[in-house]
């Protein structure tokens, strides 16, 4: 294990040291206080296991491709923007857009995330431990997106193949979101994502997960129909 | 961008280093920030005295305007202090019912003359440059008080001058002092409907509007907090901002949740920045920061003063 301390240094130059780690072969490292400064290992493409002790800032572990990157604090916006696939582990909470646009991996937020996780998603699992605020799951293409708490409104808005599970309320569903009942195959798949990611945290998955609504696109706004004109304006 | 602060104190301690708190906050924004800096700090309320921070003029000051301002203002109220730093003149008088709209009356004496903040308990000192720029001139890291809000600039649209700093201080309202991030798109739609009202606009800043209408919420009746509430809807466009009187602060955020804001409260403080790095860079502790929700508002109240007075603080 490979520890990083960065007290006076800059984001530059810790990113410079984690990648110099990671070149080197190094497998585990540690970033001591990282005092919530942004962008950090962003664009790792290794499979190392990168952990950070404390709060990061915007954009950690964007466009990773394989690592697995866990913060031990909360992230700020943008954290695991673009990731082709790996895992971002946060433990604390996560700022606005967590999870954006990313194509595979996981990304797991143990408390609450802010407005507009894992919007257009294109692949992938996003999951949240607590509430999410608004416009969550917003044009998500394909993928995951679990929130084992309340969702914020404009919920699941304007989606195409993404699917969402929300463990408790859902403050207003987005535009074209509905409402489908969990076959047995949700229950399975979400019981196993929240006993690997969420562990001792969930008391009982199996009776947790019934409790969850899905939610998929009515695939009103795949195709322009101008009888359902009124449905667009809102939408647009 | 703009990067915005704010910090209280919940043990009610009077000697809470605010000042450095709040500098040490907006020092790690400053890139959000690079134009101006300001800061509206309070320290325990005393209801017969009025502290008044007076801008002299855009340019360097001059001592006859000085004298003009003390000689205009002793024939209203009795005078106890004066002292000039920098761009400002500190005074402080004698609270009467004669002293309410002083600030419009000191005004009056020249064109660039510019009440920029009033109360009992609370001072705003703003300039062109940085945190550390501010401090060399009003001594700000010394500042010992129990609650605070502030403010690092980067001018979008508005002049970058000292009236077009941040925080604003709500003329009428002593004490009640707001700092903004974003941009309020009905800015002009209320300024021209308050202006009808005869109320004064003292800069382009379409932040100053908050002050206004939070000035003018709080006429109406409404508390602190349906205030803020009642603001969301009202105020259009992006905003996340932080208000401050004599005994509280809070915050609001529009529907969007458009710009950032962050806060954490444990039993000894409350932190709001608009990034995490400010708070963990002012707050040793262990705690958790969570991001506000769009819409959301808070409000925390300073708990009823305790212990015996202590020296006052003051800014240069």
């Amino acid at each position: 294990m490979a520890e990083i301390r960065c007290d006076r240094e800059t984001t530059r130059e810790i990113n410079a040291a984690i990648k110099k780690l990671v070149a080197e072969g190094e497998t585990e490292i540690v970033v001591r206080n990282p005092g919530a400064r942004h962008n950090l290992a962003v664009a790792i493409t290794e499979p190392v296991h990168i952990t950070f002790d404390g709060s990061v800032g915007y954009y950690c572990a964007g466009m990773i491709d394989g690592p697995t990157v866990e913060v031990m604090g909360s992230v700020g916006w943008g954290a695991g923007e673009s990731m082709m696939n790996g895992t971002l582990l946060v433990h604390g909470a996560a700022g606005n857009g967590v999870g954006a646009s990313i194509r595979g991996g996981t990304v797991v937020v143990e408390n609450n995330a802010a407005a507009r996780a894992g919007v257009s998603m294109k692949g992938g699992l996003v999951l949240i431990g607590g509430d999410c605020g608004y416009m969550a799951g917003f044009m998500a293409q394909k993928g995951t997106l679990i929130v084992c708490g309340d969702a914020g409104e404009s919920f699941a808005d304007s989606m195409y193949e993404a699917v969402c599970y929300v463990g408790g309320r859902i403050a207003e569903l987005g535009n074209d979101a509905v409402i489908q009942e969990l076959t047995q195959a949700d229950i399975d798949f979400l019981t196993s994502a929240l006993t690997r990611y969420l562990g001792a945290k969930i008391r009982n998955p199996q009776l947790e997960t019934k409790r969850f609504k899905k939610v998929v696109a009515g695939r009103k706004l795949w195709n322009f129909d101008k009888h359902e004109w009124k449905t667009w304006r809102e939408a647009l | 961008m703009c990067g915005i602060v704010g910090f209280l104190d919940k043990t009610n301690d009077e000697r809470t280093p605010i000042g450095r708190t709040i500098l040490a906050m907006l020092s790690a924004l400053h890139t959000r920030g690079p134009d101006s800096t300001g800061v509206a700090l309070y320290r325990p309320g005393h209801e017969d005295e009025l502290m008044l921070r007076i801008k002299l003029g855009e340019t360097a000051s001059s001592h006859a305007l000085e004298k003009q301002i003390s000689e205009l203002v002793k024939t209203r109220a009795s005078l106890l202090e004066a002292s000039t730093t920098g761009r400002y003149m500190r005074l402080v008088l004698e609270a009467n019912p004669d002293a309410g709209r002083i600030d419009r009356f000191i005004e009056s004496v020249a064109e660039g003359v510019e009440v920029v903040s009033m109360g009992h308990a609370l001072e705003i000192v703003k300039e062109v440059g940085s945190p550390d720029d501010l401090d060399a001139t009003y001594a700000v890291s010394g500042y010992l008080g129990t609650h605070g809000i502030g403010h690092a600039r980067l001018a979008t649209e508005s002049a970058v001058d000292l009236s077009h700093s941040q925080p604003f201080w709500v003329h009428g309202h002593p004490d009640v002092a707001i700092a903004h991030n974003g941009h309020i798109t009905n800015y002009h739609k209320l300024r021209r409907s308050y202006e009808q009202r005869g109320v004064k606009f003292y800069t382009e800043n379409d932040s100053e509007v908050i002050g206004v209408y939070l000035g003018q919420r709080l006429s109406e009746g409404l508390t602190l907090e349906e205030a803020l509430t009642a603001s969301v809807s009202d105020l259009d466009g992006s905003f996340s901002y932080l208000v401050a009187t004599a005994d509280a602060i809070g915050f609001a955020r529009d529907r969007f949740a458009f710009k950032p804001l962050l806060f954490v409260e444990t039993d000894a403080f409350v932190a709001v920045a608009t990034e995490e790095i400010a708070i963990r860079s002012a707050c040793e502790a262990t705690y958790q920061v969570r991001e506000a929700q769009a819409k959301e508002v808070r409000v925390w109240q300073k708990s009823a003063a305790t212990g015996k007075p202590l020296a006052r603080s003051m800014l240069q």
